[in-house]
């Protein structure tokens, strides 16, 4: 990796005060006041990288912080702490006035296509606004730049002048795209951009955008919890799991070689067509715990089968594996010794 | 197998359910037929539109106006439901057919402890005293997997997370044990690791009392999962019906190939996806002749011009489509 990568993304946190008001925090506890906040704790030392021309897909349940990951890192919300540095440049503490020439590339789509096209504005303007921010240009230009988009993403020119709601889900989400192509990005971060679409739709959906991935060349950070998904489009996959990464890797070798005993059971519980149910003892039981209120040690501990004292006191650090897997889990630290002589569960 | 665990329980014939709307008349489901069996869990797909859940109501009695049952028998334990005026169906209604709805936020009163649900349905269909209705909610919250289940009674929905919330609503749906169980999407809006658990569950208790279930779903594969047999829906007609292991590994019509095509896991790396092209047409303004002819790649003009009819095939399947598919090994 001698080649500086597109997004370096260390250490990240992501806090949310959660509290209200300070009437809505005092407590009387013995005869004592006191005003105790709720933080909500959605990414805890978060460490990615995206190269050039990659597909980085990143996986959890929901409440793992994913969606709050990529938030941040397109600086929607405030870093707590850590570092992004996007194309050599620390954006970290980047105010609005000195993201708008970064955001020209780093374009976002959004999971939920009708909420995210403002519903007074017709197609063509959509498109082009992010484009109109940083280029200026004329009306004319602009109008001809809408009908480049539209048609790169498979809409005509009779779709123009119409507004969202006189398109369906799939073509909403064509035109979620258009306006993320509208500045040439070199990344772009989709957040369940297929999610809400029926099946045959989301084919469509998923073909276009990496046909325009390769024809243009950038990056997506990819954020679905559909492991199918994640299996088609990544070429490597980053796992969720309340707010830290819990193993990253080449696609291929987080599928056929999961280390994680988190990555193990989430594989084993997606249904796989024409395959009976797993059987129960395959199952992850219990719930994820509450983000207010993180366990001590690793946060995988209390559904893990194979938790042991020391998960209880220390928390895993992602450890570099090889053949550019990691993983961060107390059983696959070199240091440790095996708990037992029988080698460690890998999903058949 | 014995005659009586072939006599189905459900046996549903040409059921027509339209909407008289200004638009035009919406035939959300428009001739739809199949037998189930108790102990035996049939499967419904397709996509948005396909007038899968409005099969669901119909058989629940919970059409609401401007729609109506305009044709069809929904003969239920030798009784047709769709004759049936609102006071007998309410008798059928959670007593001997329960539903589980998608979402489980809003298919809980709020108002009202997790116990006052669940104890208000053997009120209605049991004559349990006080102290044995009680008892079996906690022996029903038990067996769906909620931890602490005397402790939770008296806990309220906004109480629970998704997961456990949706295995209330099964509690509240099996609590009076009915013989027929509809679940439309009741995993959609859940996570994996919580979807694998929750079907197991609803598979156990098929089995262990021999009720019917219907899974409503546009996840062909959970549906391959559970289902004995699976029925493909497109705009509200019937398009495949077979036994599920065949119809997932030799469909013979086009649509339910597109469908299986179009989910990402069946290919290895990174080809194109096989896509359907377009979509569901307007429900009010079907094309003449197969409604899926648009998006057909193997429509003619005889598919253009006359709808196809529903054909048996081997092994008690049928198909409706002028050009099927080749029927493989």
């Amino acid at each position: 990796m001698s080649e500086l990568p597109l997004l370096r993304v260390d250490g990240l946190e992501q806090r949310f005060d959660a509290s209200g008001s300070l009437f809505d925090r005092l407590r009387f506890d013995n005869g004592r006041i006191s005003a105790p906040r709720r933080i909500v704790h959605a990414v805890n030392g978060v460490s990615l990288t995206i190269r050039r021309g990659e597909v980085l897909g990143l996986v959890g349940e929901s409440g793992c912080g994913k969606s709050s990951l990529a938030k941040t890192i397109i600086k929607l919300h405030e870093p707590t702490a850590g570092r992004i540095i996007l194309d050599g440049e620390d954006i970290t503490g980047h105010g609005f006035q000195r993201m708008r020439p970064v955001r020209r590339k780093m374009q976002m789509i959004f999971q939920d296509p009708y909420a995210s096209l403002n519903p007074r504005q017709q197609v063509s303007d959509i498109v082009v606004e992010p484009w109109r921010e940083v280029a200026g240009g004329s009306a004319d230009a602009a109008h001809e730049r809408a009908m480049q988009l539209l048609a790169k993403v498979g809409l005509g020119a009779e779709h123009a002048a119409r507004y969202p709601h006189q398109f369906s889900g799939g073509q909403r989400q064509r035109i979620g795209i258009a306006r993320a192509l509208s500045v040439n990005p070199e990344l772009i971060i989709a957040d369940e951009p297929v999610s809400a679409l029926d099946v045959s739709i989301q084919a469509q959906i998923l073909n276009l955008m990496m046909d325009l991935k390769d024809d243009l060349g950038f990056s997506y950070l990819f954020i679905t919890h559909d492991l199918s998904v994640v299996r088609f489009i990544s070429d490597r996959i980053g796992v969720m799991y309340l707010g830290f990464m819990v193993e990253t890797g080449p696609r291929d070798a987080i599928f056929d070689n999961p280390h994680h005993p988190y990555t193990q059971a989430l594989l084993k519980a997606a249904p796989r067509i024409g395959q009976p149910l797993p059987p129960a003892a395959e199952q992850l039981t219990g719930e994820v715990p509450s983000a207010f209120l993180l366990p001590e040690g690793c946060a995988f501990r209390t559904r893990c089968p194979l938790a042991h004292a020391r998960c209880a006191r220390e928390q895993p650090a992602l450890k570099h594996i090889g053949a550019g897997q990691s993983v961060a889990c107390h059983l696959h630290d070199a240091d440790e010794k095996p708990l037992h002589d029988a080698p460690l569960p890998v999903a058949a | 197998m014995t005659a009586q665990t072939d006599a189905p329980l459900l046996r549903v014939r040409g059921l027509k359910t339209w909407f008289h709307t200004f638009g035009g008349v919406v035939k959300a489901v428009d001739g739809v037929s199949f037998d189930l069996s108790p102990g035996k869990i049939l499967g419904i797909v397709g996509e948005s539109g396909g007038g899968k859940s409005m099969v669901g109501f119909s058989i629940m009695g919970l059409v609401d106006r401007p729609g109506r049952i305009e044709a069809g028998e929904i003969i239920f334990d030798g009784r047709d439901l769709a004759r049936l005026d609102d006071d007998a169906m309410q008798a059928v209604r959670g007593r001997q057919i329960a539903m589980i709805f998608q979402d489980p936020m809003t298919a809980l009163n709020p108002l009202y402890t997790i116990g006052n649900q669940l104890e208000e349905m053997l009120t209605l269909h049991t004559d349990l005293g006080p102290q044995a209705r009680r008892a079996r909610c906690i022996e029903m919250l038990a067996e769906v997997g909620i931890p602490q289940p005397e402790a939770r009674l008296g806990a309220y929905p906004h109480q629970f997370s998704g997961g456990m919330r949706q295995r209330v609503v099964i509690a509240i749906a099996m609590i009076a044990e009915p013989r027929l169980l509809i679940a439309d999407e009741p995993t959609t809006a859940l996570d994996v690791t919580i979807q694998a658990q929750l079907l197991r569950l609803m598979k156990a208790q098929v089995e262990q009392r021999r009720t019917a279930l219907i899974l409503i779903t546009h996840d062909l594969a959970a549906v391959s999962q559970m289902a004995d047999r699976i029925v493909v829906l497109y705009c509200g007609r019937v398009v495949e019906i077979g036994a599920s292991a065949a119809l997932i590994a030799s469909p013979r019509h086009p649509y339910t190939r597109g469908l299986l095509d179009s989910i990402p896991a069946s290919h290895q790396g990174r080809s194109r996806l096989p896509q359907i092209p377009g979509t569901v047409p307007d429900i009010r303004k079907l094309p003449p002749g197969c409604s899926f002819a648009p998006r057909c790649p193997r429509a003619a003009e005889r598919c253009r011009a006359e709808v196809p009819e529903l054909t048996a095939a081997a092994g008690g399947s049928a198909f409706a489509c002028h050009f099927p598919l080749e029927a493989s090994a």
